[in-house]
């Protein structure tokens, strides 16, 4: 979401600024520093962070600065033009300008033009380009004409494309505008027709440019306060000819047309534009943010002392000239992503997993068994199941496992676990590997995890996911794989843990009052209100049976215990995120579709929990849902069988949004009572009052 | 069993300043904090964090450093370029001493305690010799380019680490040459910050120096090649703590219903207001007057001021600070008040600790921090100075609390760490001693009538002691075999102020920071069973059950924190609240911080 940041002024010295503004604000080649070139004579070198200038540089009385000063990135040098024609090159160790190298041009300067990776170029006012260092080489030549008589350049950028320099100006005779597009390196320069379309009175007020492979987009804000875009190929077709081009409208009356104080526009990444002027023709001047792809206003900031309507924005900072100081106003565009827009995006790991310590008590392996479980029934089955153990009269492998684990080194024990692993499954199997694996990291026994996702052993995954704290994401999501796609027969067989599950067919005829009543109350909210209607429409076009469908478990219990192991694990979304995008999409829409069921069980009580021993928390549930849908929204969309679930999502999503800002409402209400109770609390600075002592 | 109306004060503007630096006394688990005022406070961590002593502020005085030596000594250093040696018996400055350096930004005590190193803003480090009775000048290691901000020695004492602005030097202590010099990155993360001024530098014994920067950086350096092992970007935030002091900033004139509030640089005089109403506990009466403030007295030059006092009758006020003895004379006509310096004090009366009127205003009681007491006389606008009773032989102990007696016959003072004394004013000599106790008296006051001398220390004990008997009362001695209950020993702030009620004999009056307590000596004492505080008033309880439950200490904790509470008459109470709120308000930004929500 872009953002304006809070402004701060350069410094307190008043620029010298005319009727028209400054000059020019250039980037120097150190990244916080910047040249500002004022209207008269001076050219000041600003620190942005330290928010204080650097060095300042003056022409003398009488002469005056006609271009910008710009910084040389390949010299580190300081190149200005005054008095049109006088070129004069310095450094930061140069204290008067007076003294400094000096050129005296045959022609007169438009402008300089740096960007970092190439020498500046000089464009005259006629229209002809040369290299700095060629020019300096013979000041003297003779410059061509290349634009016509009464044509005047308007406005100028400057870009490097795959390392070569592209330099585009615009000019405008009579009302007409001409775009000229000079490759540097090949010298073809092409002319272009702005043509202006119907409205023929309006003039172009700002231009901006972005580029991109083949084209330079070329934004202009007309007087009638539209924004419009026109394509210019960097590679035309054929460059002799004279082409026409057309704008196409891309914002609407973004500022006022008729505004007195000056308008201009800046494209700050490719989706955004930044805009300044106002936006009526009555109100203060903004700064305001657009965001072109989807025509929306994103931010905007009002600047009452006005503006000299310019704009500069070079890396994260936007200049302008507010009142008569400079200030700057920094930019930020972060990547926004629904779990973000949800308030979920997480930054620590999540609390609901516990955090095992990483000694491994091998004293008390038998004893404790998954001791720190915190859940009675796993105890006793693991008791029940050693009791039977204990109970065979020759020492079972296993028993020899653990012994060899409890004393040997790290290389044996290595091989002795391979060749257990490597034996038929025992009954006690997973006894054993639950008594080892207690208190033990992933990352101690790495082919653990790696062999049973092999042999597809489901059981000892969940085991893993339930003991270990320190899964790499790869591996939890090539569990969900696994138990997504596992056959419910060959589930059958399989003898997991079941105590995160709940048996929600018990309950059914309580359900089915339950499910009318989300219906109509979902978490306080009434989803009838909501604006969506057409999809509430077509959401009860559908045949009741659908409807049933979505209350009743969409998979099978064990599947179900499984996917909860994998909600209690511990991930990172950064990790986690790339793997999720290899799961198929039917996987995806059944976890979701499962995912969406736990939500709304979870919905059904007041403390918004589920039924069970050990059940997934509505916060893991909703994580999920935000992960599985920032990574596979693409591919889900475009599902006809997950339109449903999509539409039951984006309804839940605005229905939490709704009872969000509901709540925000009430907050505001509280805070009066608690303000009211302060005050009856906080009887000022004096009173008199009555105590009782009993 | 006690209806008051009290005058609830919330407008002592008094905000503590903050804390400079500390420093902790393993052996005596003592801790000295030094304030921003130049005032440096010594706690007693083993008796409840009990604020034991206290040397008073001076404007010229920037402590900056502080640190405990050989034989439990205390010296601190500042910006003025001085290193000081406190006087922990007498509670003075025993010297000062010019470092010849500029200003002094670290001290740092050797391991053995014997040598005193400082770093001074010309970039020296100086090492002192600890003596007896003084230090000396040893000798100056290697001058850096800059302030030396910080100094840790290594544990076996032969080397030093000190920080300065971007750079760690580490010296060798015999030499005095610097043996590596370690550059500290100024850029974190890529933000450059203009100067990295290493703020703490801790040497271990394997050698490790670790450091902590202005960039937010704790670094690990092995001292043995000069190379960084190991960097952590923590939190750039600043960490202060505020404690409310102890000591008693606020008297009381009862007959005039003034109070007199200490500041570090002014005294302030307020009437309290008045109503007609009457009503039920917990209303909040209408005001028929309101508070006034009456008077603002500013002190002159840059001593903070130590103690002051208002005398019941309301027409003296003193008040001391380290070199001075003020006292004011004041005339009330109608609603105009005058002011009159009592001129040509004694030079005796310089500095006091503790100032104390009698109960009819025409004693003055002062206890200088030479040990001494004494008691002036005070008739009409004069005064005369009557007797001194000298600290006892050997010792130099200064007294810091004093209490005397309604009817003006006993004083008792107390130092920091021996016993009671109770002086016969009358005859002018020394009654007897209350024996001394581990921790130190935090309250004490004389009852009327019975001239019982009610003591609270900083453990939480109570002692009722008769002075006319020279022993402790049998309800004293009751509550010490049964015990207090648990919950009043866990309190973890000392009563700081006790009274009697003039028509209850078998009631004490006393507080903490967070509640008023009535003891009635005529009912049961709690047991570990029963409830101690019942914030709910008895609604519809058989008086049976009442009597069943009802125990000696009836608590209220509606006041808090409480600086000061005081009976002004039979039925009228005056409570001075400071709100922590108030006092966060004015503490800058990022001391506190807004943790969830938005």
């Amino acid at each position: 979401m872009a953002a304006l940041e809070e402004e701060f002024t350069l410094s307190s010295v008043v620029l010298s600024a005319g009727p028209e503004g400054l000059l020019g604000v250039e980037q120097s080649d150190k990244t916080d520093q910047f040249l500002v070139t004022d209207s008269g004579r001076t050219v000041i070198l600003y620190k942005v962070s330290d928010q204080k200038p650097l060095g300042s540089w003056s022409v003398k009385q009488g002469q005056i600065i006609t271009c910008p000063a710009v910084c040389n990135f390949q010299t580190g040098e300081y190149v200005v033009v005054h008095d049109n024609k006088v070129l004069r090159i310095w450094n930061n160790e140069d204290v008067n300008l007076d003294k400094v190298f000096k050129a005296t041009l045959s022609a007169e300067v438009y402008r300089i033009l740096s960007v970092q990776g190439t020498e500046p170029l000089v464009l005259f006012k006629e229209g002809a380009v040369r290299g700095l260092e060629a020019l300096l080489a013979d000041p003297q030549q003779k410059i061509e004409t290349v634009i016509s008589d009464e044509e005047v350049i308007k406005w100028t950028k400057f870009f490097v494309v795959f390392r070569h320099p592209v330099l585009i100006f615009i000019t405008e005779k009579h009302g007409n505008y001409f775009a000229y597009v000079q490759m540097f390196n090949s010298r073809i320069l092409t002319k272009y027709t702005l043509l202006l379309g119907q409205d023929e009175n309006s003039v172009i007020k700002s231009f901006t440019a972005s580029v991109d492979r083949k084209f330079i987009s070329l934004m202009s804000l007309s007087s009638d306060g539209c924004i419009y875009e026109t394509l210019i190929p960097i590679r035309p077709a054929d460059p002799e000819k004279n082409q026409s081009l057309v704008k196409s409208l891309l914002l609407k009356a973004v500022v006022s047309g008729n505004a007195r104080n000056g308008v201009a526009l800046t494209a700050l990444d490719q989706d955004h534009v930044a805009v300044l002027g106002s936006p009526l023709a009555a109100s203060k001047e903004c700064l305001s943010v657009w965001n072109i792809k989807f025509q929306t206003l994103q931010t905007s900031k009002e600047l009452p002392q006005g503006t000299s309507g310019q704009l500069w924005y070079y890396g994260e900072h936007l200049f302008m000239l507010h009142g008569k100081s400079l200030t700057v106003i920094p930019y930020k565009c972060e990547v926004s992503s629904l779990a973000g827009a949800l308030g979920k995006l997480k930054h620590s790991q999540d609390p609901g997993t516990h955090v095992v310590s990483h000694f491994v008590n091998w004293e008390t392996p038998q004893g404790c068994g998954l001791g720190f479980q915190n859940s009675e029934q796993s105890r006793r089955i693991l008791r029940r199941r050693k009791i039977e153990v204990s109970l065979q009269p020759e020492v079972p492998p296993s028993k020899q496992l653990l012994s060899t684990i409890m004393k040997d080194s790290e290389k044996h024990i290595e091989v002795e676990v391979r060749k257990f692993l490597a034996l038929k499954q025992t009954p006690d199997f997973h006894t054993v590997i639950g008594d080892t694996v207690t208190g033990l990291l992933e990352s101690l026994c790495p082919d653990l995890m790696e062999i049973a996702l092999k042999k597809k052993d489901v059981q000892l995954l969940q085991l893993c996911l339930q003991q270990f704290p320190d899964i790499p994401e790869s591996v939890t999501c090539a569990c969900l794989k696994i138990f997504l796609s596992i056959g419910d027969d060959s589930l059958q067989e399989t003898d997991v843990n079941m105590e995160s599950v709940f048996d929600y067919s018990i309950n059914s005829v309580h359900d089915e009052k339950m499910e009318e009543q989300t219906e109509i109350l979902q978490n306080g909210f009434n989803p009838e209100e909501d604006k969506c209607n057409n999809c509430d429409q077509e959401l009860n076009k559908k045949p009741q049976d659908e409807t049933k469908e979505s209350t009743s478990c969409p998979v099978v219990q064990k599947r179900a215990a499984l996917l909860n192991a994998i909600l209690h694990s511990a991930y990172s979304e950064t990790f986690l995120l790339p793997h999720l995008k290899d799961i198929p999409a039917q996987h995806i829409t059944l976890f979701l579709k499962y995912l969406y069921f736990l939500y709304l069980k979870c919905s059904e009580n007041a403390t918004m929990t589920l039924p069970g021993i050990h059940p997934p928390t509505l916060n893991q549930i909703m994580d999920w849902i935000c992960l599985l849908l920032d990574a596979n929204f693409t591919v889900v969309v475009m599902m006809p069988e997950a339109k449903r679930l999509l539409i039951n999502l984006y309804k839940l999503v605005k229905s939490q949004i709704s009872v969000y800002s509901e709540l925000n409402k009430i907050e505001v209400s509280f805070r009066e009572l608690q303000k009211l109770n302060q005050e009856k609390n906080n009887r000022g600075l004096y009173s008199i009052e009555v105590l009782e002592l009993f | 069993m006690g209806e008051f109306k009290v005058h609830r004060v919330r407008f002592f503007n008094y905000v503590p300043s903050g804390i400079r630096c500390v420093a902790y006394n393993n052996q005596s688990n003592r801790l000295a904090v030094s304030r921003t005022d130049g005032t440096v406070e010594i706690y007693n961590l083993s008796a409840n964090y009990f604020q034991e002593k206290f040397f008073p502020g001076h404007e010229s005085r920037a402590t900056e450093a502080l640190c405990w030596a050989e034989g439990q000594r205390l010296f601190s250093a500042g910006l003025n370029g001085e290193i000081m040696e406190y006087d922990l018996q007498a509670l003075n400055i025993k010297y000062a001493m010019d470092a010849f350096g500029g200003p002094i930004w670290s001290m740092a005590a050797s391991p053995s305690g014997s040598q005193l190193l400082v770093g001074c803003e010309d970039g020296s480090v100086k090492l002192f010799q600890i003596t007896p009775d003084k230090i000396q000048f040893e000798r100056n290691f290697d001058r850096q380019k800059s302030r030396i901000l910080s100094l840790s020695w290594h544990p076996s004492g032969t080397h030093i680490a000190a920080g300065s602005i971007d750079y760690i030097s580490v010296f060798d202590v015999k030499s005095g040459s610097a043996v590596h010099k370690m550059i500290v990155d100024r850029q974190y993360m890529g933000v450059s910050k203009r100067k990295c001024i290493v703020w703490g530098v801790a040497f271990l014994s394997d050698g490790t120096i670790i450091s902590v920067d202005s960039a937010g950086k704790v670094q690990f350096w092995d001292s043995a090649t000069g190379t960084l092992v190991k960097s952590h970007l923590i939190a750039n935030a600043d960490v202060q703590s505020i404690a409310v002091a102890d000591r008693c900033l606020i008297s009381c004139s009862k007959k005039r219903q003034l109070l007199l509030f200490q500041f570090a640089h002014h005294l302030e005089l307020w009437r309290l207001g008045s109503t007609v109403a009457t009503g039920k506990n917990g209303d909040t009466l209408p005001l028929s007057k309101n508070a006034d403030h009456l008077l603002h007295l500013k002190t002159k030059g840059p001593e903070n001021i130590i103690c002051s006092c208002i005398s019941p009758c309301g027409s003296w006020i003193a008040y001391s600070t380290v070199s001075r003895f003020f006292l004011y004379r004041l005339n009330y006509e109608h609603d105009n008040i005058s002011l009159k310096r009592v001129s040509k004090m004694p030079a005796f009366l310089r500095s006091a600790l503790q100032i104390l009127f009698s109960e009819d205003s025409t004693k003055l009681f002062v206890a200088s921090n030479q040990g001494a007491l004494h008691i002036v006389q005070l008739s009409g606008g004069s005064f005369k100075h009557l007797h001194a009773f000298q600290p006892q032989s050997g010792t130099v102990e200064a007294m810091c609390l004093l209490a005397v007696s309604p009817d003006g016959n006993w004083l008792a003072a107390s130092g920091t760490s021996a016993g009671v004394h109770v002086y016969n004013v009358k005859q002018l000599k020394l009654h007897c001693t209350v024996p001394a106790y581990n921790f130190p008296v935090t309250a004490m006051a004389i009852a009327p009538n019975t001239n019982n001398l009610v003591i609270a220390h900083s453990d939480q004990q109570v002692f009722e002691y008769s002075i006319p008997d020279k022993q402790y009362t049998d309800w004293s001695r009751t509550v010490q075999k049964q015990g207090f209950h648990h919950l009043w020993l866990q309190r973890d702030t000392p009563i700081t102020h006790i009274s009697f009620h003039p028509k209850r004999p078998m009631h004490i009056l006393l507080h903490d920071a967070y509640m008023f307590c009535i003891i009635d000596k005529s009912l049961p004492l709690p047991n570990d069973k029963t409830l101690l505080y019942n914030p709910f008033p008895p609604t519809n309880e058989s008086d049976v059950i009442r009597r069943r439950t009802a125990h000696a200490f009836k608590i209220s904790k509606i006041y808090k924190p409480l600086l000061f509470m005081d009976l002004l008459d039979e039925r009228t109470l005056v409570a001075v609240e400071r709100p922590l709120d108030d006092i966060i308000a004015q503490l800058p930004p990022p001391i506190k911080k807004k943790k969830f929500g938005t």
